[in-house]
């Protein structure tokens, strides 16, 4: 179980996702980041389907690319070293075929997964979140009413990655609100089922290339097989789900917090003042010491929980520790390639102010900080 | 926590059907202290293994996840969610209350029918 090189498929991967990265998301990720409003720009799903991403974390039976989670970390970590944005928008597909994988039936699995894995590039989205219910589920409102062979489904989902461009939401309801936890399932909702729109997208401080916004489900109805899995096991699909996505966060942080190491690294190199480079001085260099080994540490932590989950293990602590630990120093790590760069870290002219932005999403999105340590706290 | 609250009706279906800890851990596969974090609500369980549980203690799924008995109060606000109860509430605010006698006579009526 322990090992610290990659296998030769592994490495390939790593490879082809920096190349396509460079290639495909770094010429677009400024101009994304800049967009006065809110906008998604198509060609995302396009590059990502040409080169096999937008399918790659489905299993193979499905139609997908079925790579282990280690791998989908070591291409996500590349591509967040670009544009944690962009990337996002694979995330949030990836949350709703983890929905699927935990808790479908065989029939569900084969429909939908094999739908999100489509060579064009589709996407989905996972719709828990409700203006009373983030972390505490307790306060889902969102009622779906058994009627004959259906489900009618009403109420308002926020915060939803990938709201108005997914074309398969995955909705919490309850179906009984007096059973609360026990009430809760989830619902595959085809975008073009009629009665769901997108409504308000969010203007974001950061992640500002991928839509972010309110599902409204008004009178939506559905075939009754459409509830994933078994009746009320909304709950504890959710909590697998998001526990499957952790390491991802995880490593989208990771891979912001090394892009601003690179840049204040490379920038203190060439910067002259009092007649030397800025990384000659160890106050700077000690500096810079101290991120890379932070940037390690996340990296151990976050393919420690990636190889628990291959190998089917307890993976839970795990997974909340590394999105801790990496979202926190994420932030901290942006900051202090911020100063380090003094004023020119704080222009546009660098991207370490981009990534500062996109890193503080990283310690509030698919459970907070404070939830993580929650969760850790429970298994100690 | 919803994990503690699904624990603590493992150890009851459990000891109901006679187990010790280490019986059924022994039937699941799992070790006796996995097991007893499950109880404790330590661990989080998911679906396959809750399936699992219920299918070797003889419940049904639901058994697990129900929340323990909640006062009347609690009860009424969560059906409040519901706009259609919360509407028939409201209207039956609106009238006297030999009028809302009636309304309640009608409903033990419609429940009697079924």
């Amino acid at each position: 179980m322990i090992g610290f090189t990659l296998t030769e498929a592994q490495m390939t991967a790593q490879k082809k996702a920096r190349e396509f990265a460079e290639k495909h998301m770094k010429p677009y990720a400024r101009e994304l980041d800049r967009m006065p409003s809110p906008h998604f720009d198509w060609k995302i799903v396009d590059r990502f389907a040409s080169a096999g991403y937008s399918s790659f974390f489905i299993p193979k039976e499905y139609g997908g690319g079925g790579v282990d989670y280690l791998t989908v970390a070591i291409v996500c970590e590349e591509m967040a070293a670009v544009c944690a944005g962009i990337c996002g928008v694979l995330g949030a597909t990836m949350l709703a075929a983890n929905c699927l994988k935990a808790g479908g039936t065989d029939e569900q699995k084969k429909k939908y997964l094999s739908l999100l894995a489509e060579k064009k590039g589709k996407l989905g989205a996972l719709a828990i979140t409700e203006p009373a219910a983030g972390s505490d589920l307790g306060g889902v409102n969102t009622i779906a009413h058994k009627d004959n062979d259906s489900y009618v489904i009403s109420g308002i989902k926020t915060f939803i990655s990938n709201a108005g461009i997914a074309d398969l939401y995955i909705v919490l309801a309850t179906t009984d609100p007096v059973k609360k936890y026990a009430g809760l399932d989830f619902f595959i909702v085809p975008a073009d089922t009629p009665g769901l729109s997108a409504g308000k997208i969010e203007d974001k401080m950061g992640m500002r290339a991928s839509q972010t916004g309110d599902v409204i489900l008004n009178n939506v109805r559905v075939p009754a097989e459409n509830l994933v899995g078994k009746p009320g096991t909304g709950f504890l699909v959710a909590m697998q789900a998001l526990d499957l996505s952790r390491p991802m966060m995880s490593v989208d942080a990771l891979g912001i917090a090394r892009a601003a190491y690179e840049t204040a690294l490379e920038y203190t190199r060439k910067r002259v003042q009092f007649g030397k480079p800025l990384f000659k001085n160890q106050a700077v260099a000690f500096a810079l010491a101290d991120m890379a080994t932070t940037i390690d540490a996340a990296r151990l932590l976050t393919w420690r929980a990636c190889c628990l989950l291959d190998s089917g293990m307890e993976f839970t602590k795990e997974a909340s520790m590394a999105k801790l630990f990496s979202s926190e120093a994420a932030v901290e790590i942006c900051s202090k390639a911020m100063h380090l760069m003094g004023a020119a870290g704080y222009t546009r002219d660098f991207p370490v102010e981009k990534y500062f932005r996109d890193a503080k999403a990283m310690t509030i999105l698919e459970g907070t900080s404070e939830i993580q340590r929650r969760i850790i706290a429970q298994e100690l | 926590m919803v994990f503690r609250e699904i624990g603590k009706r493992i150890q009851l279906a459990r000891e109901e059907k006679g187990l010790t800890q280490e019986e059924l851990a022994v039937k699941l596969g799992c070790t006796q202290s996995a097991l007893s974090n499950y109880e404790l609500g330590k661990r989080r369980l998911y679906l396959n293994l809750l399936n699992e549980i219920a299918q070797v203690l003889g419940k049904p799924l639901d058994y697990f996840m129900e929340s323990p008995a909640e006062g009347e109060e609690d009860r009424a606000s969560g059906l409040l969610i519901d706009p259609q109860l919360k509407e028939i509430l409201i209207s039956a605010a609106d009238l006297p209350p030999k009028e809302r006698q009636l309304v309640l006579d009608f409903i033990n009526w419609r429940k009697s029918q079924k």
